[in-house]
């Protein structure tokens, strides 16, 4: 150990130079102990709230700012103005790029007002009373929401979320770069596209594809089938480009020929691009992961009230389907269904139907063993 | 020192924790972090980090030290205004400064854009998702604190001596290596040591510019917060990690004291 000590201070400064005096070694040493034996005695994270937080009423009044955190890009930006100016708050925006970012961000303490859990994030996060009753009295447009998701499997008696987009996984694609898809996820492992393909920097996601190529179940975790599905994931890598859920983006500058993306997406694609044709979506044969994001309001929300306005804001059917026109997903809002329809008619891939969400494949929330064997899985694709 | 101990403290702490069931952290005493961190499956992660960091010395050297060196000896009276100039450019945020380049470099971006209008060549090159687009945002991002020390060492040095050196050595090359190179080596180290210790843990260039294959140690670490929900296996990673820069470091500090000693003898 280092403990010499320089005092000759003559001659050549030394910005970076000068032992390590045995009083800080000391400081420094009693300030981990202390730091190790806090810890030791768990004060850190307290994740698990109580049921009786969850539970307190709160009424659809302006409270504050909304603090808002989404998905990049899923919420038409017209919409958060109209909402600013007709309540007269700011809108704080904050963006996670995948439900596991969402839960690193609201365990690290960040406090929000309104978040868009997915249906295999939710039930999680209502296990662990993270998230405030929804009183559906004070949702005056609650009553636009279809019935399918007025006690859905995910949320009973739609207690804490409601509804937001409906999304179904596969691949967009420049028909002007590549020709010949097959509907199969073989398409992402094109060698004529090497380079140039992204796949979704999101382990379900991910693995889930390659769970599904390797003909197994879309959840499946039977360790010699994840163990094929990882490999496969790791033959796959000198083809890919990168991994990212930035498929907008990435279509959009050129980055990407094939992508592992969502069905509205390729919408917000061309409603950006300088030529909307070329930008094409397909669903495989192999197997179709569906499902819904929704909207939902924290526990340790400080403005709660505000946020529920925000709900209702969302739910009221002309915005429903001024939303669906700019991002593309269906959303279980009769005032929507018109909207959503229109796209379709150009795009039929596209569609999510209640039919696909109750007999299709959806990810479900993972924990304990499952979650470490899929982490696991996952850090070894990245790392290999 | 307690700011900076507390937080070792708790990563301590953390690293032989596990993980509940729904991915919360758990204090307790799992030794077996340390010994996944130690799977060989990670082993090319690390040696791809020290490369790219070393690479990024490499090159912020050679960017590096001619700038400080015309500043230094050829900046007369701007001489302040100069290092100021270099230096702006790092006020901003490093993670908007690596965002920049995403759009400069992008395959339809600025300066594919320039090449194919120019028409250096028919398509674009692809700059980013590569291991050199890594290297280059860790340069940019790092560059300064090579120029810093490098400057200081050679403002510090008396020009009587490369004077002198010219006189004893005669050509400018055999002047630069005999007396300014020696004299100068001590902030090259510092620059060097403040390059590489970053450089190494760095996620945010591999993260926006690279590719699959382009994973660094940081990333690693990164991910089990981020993504894996493995807080104490990230908390493991770092400190093995942070032991491994510090016998760096330690070697570094002897070097420079044993050099002061010796500038003093």
């Amino acid at each position: 150990m280092l403990n010499e000590e320089n005092h000759s201070g003559a001659g050549l400064a030394r910005p970076l130079v000068h032992g390590i005096r045995r009083r800080e070694l000391l400081k420094g040493g009693a300030g981990l102990a202390v730091a190790a034996g806090l810890a030791g005695c768990g004060v850190g994270s307290g994740s698990e709230g109580s049921k009786e937080e969850t539970q307190r009423k709160v009424k659809a009044k302006v409270d504050g700012d909304l603090v808002y955190f989404n998905w990049a890009e899923y919420l038409d930006p017209e919409l958060i103005k109209d909402f600013e100016q007709k309540y007269g708050v700011t809108v704080r925006q904050s963006n996670f790029d995948s439900m596991a970012s969402m839960f690193a961000k609201l365990r690290a303490g960040n406090r929000y007002d309104v978040i868009f859990p997915d249906q295999s994030a939710t039930p999680r996060l209502i296990a662990q009373n993270q998230l405030l009753r929804l009183d559906h009295d004070q949702l005056k447009n609650y009553d636009q929401v279809f019935e399918f998701f007025h006690d859905p499997v995910y949320d009973s008696g739609s207690a804490h979320t409601v509804p937001y987009g409906m999304y179904a996984t596969g691949i967009i694609w420049r028909d002007d770069k590549v020709s010949g898809m097959t509907g199969s996820w073989d398409d992402l492992f094109r060698e004529d596209a090497e380079g140039k393909i992204y796949v979704l920097d999101d382990f379900q996601e991910a693995i889930g594809m390659s769970n599904y190529k390797n003909g197994f179940e879309l959840n499946s975790y039977e360790e010699d089938e994840l163990e094929q599905s990882k490999q496969t994931l790791i033959d796959q890598k000198p083809l890919l480009r990168g991994y990212s859920t930035d498929d907008v983006q990435n279509m959009l500058n050129g980055n990407a020929w094939i992508h592992h993306g969502w069905n509205g997406d390729v919408v917000n694609v061309r409603n950006q691009a300088d030529d909307p044709s070329i930008y094409k979506f397909e669903k495989c044969k192999e197997g179709i992961p569906v499902g819904n994001d929704t909207m939902a309001i924290p526990v340790n929300a400080e403005h709660p009230g505000t946020a529920m306005l925000f709900i209702d804001f969302m739910l009221d059917p002309e915005n429903a389907a001024r939303n669906v026109a700019y991002f593309g997903y269906p959303m279980p809002n009769h005032g929507a269904v018109e909207a959503f329809n229109k796209l379709a008619n150009d795009d039929p891939a596209i569609t999510v139907t209640l039919e696909d969400l109750e007999n299709g494949d959806q990810f479900e929330p993972m924990t304990g063993e499952r979650r470490r064997a899929w982490d696991r899985v996952w850090t070894e694709v990245k790392a290999a | 020192m307690l700011l900076f101990a507390i937080p070792l403290g708790i990563t301590l702490a953390l690293s032989f924790g596990t993980t509940d069931d729904f991915g919360n952290a758990i204090y307790g005493w799992h030794p077996e972090n340390y010994e996944q961190a130690f799977d060989p499956l990670f082993l090319p992660v690390l040696l791809r980090s020290v490369g790219f960091a070393l690479a990024t010395v490499g090159i912020c050297l050679a960017i590096g030290y001619p700038v400080a060196y015309y500043i230094a000896r050829f900046g007369g009276r701007y001489k302040h205004v100069l290092i100021a100039l270099v230096v702006l450019p790092f006020f901003v945020n490093y993670l908007v400064r690596t965002y920049a380049w995403v759009a400069l470099l992008a395959d339809e971006g600025l300066v594919n854009g320039v090449i194919t209008d120019a028409g250096i060549r028919d398509e674009g090159v692809r700059f980013l998702n590569t291991s050199w687009a890594v290297i280059g945002g860790l340069v940019y991002g790092y560059l300064a604190f090579m120029i810093l020390p490098v400057y200081a060492a050679l403002d510090r040095m008396d020009p009587a001596l490369i004077e002198a050196g010219k006189d004893l050595y005669g050509t400018r090359w055999q002047t630069f290596r005999n007396v300014t190179m020696p004299a100068t080596f001590q902030g090259v180290l510092a620059g060097a040591v403040l390059v590489f210790l970053p450089a190494v843990g760095d996620f945010v260039s591999a993260q926006l510019l690279g590719g699959p294959g382009t994973y660094m140690v940081g990333n690693l670490i990164q991910q089990q917060f981020l993504g894996a929900e493995n807080w104490p296996f990230g908390a493991a990673l770092t400190t093995v990690l942070m032991a491994f820069l510090a016998v760096w470091m330690i070697l570094y500090l002897r070097s420079a004291a044993r050099a002061a000693r010796e500038a003093t003898a």
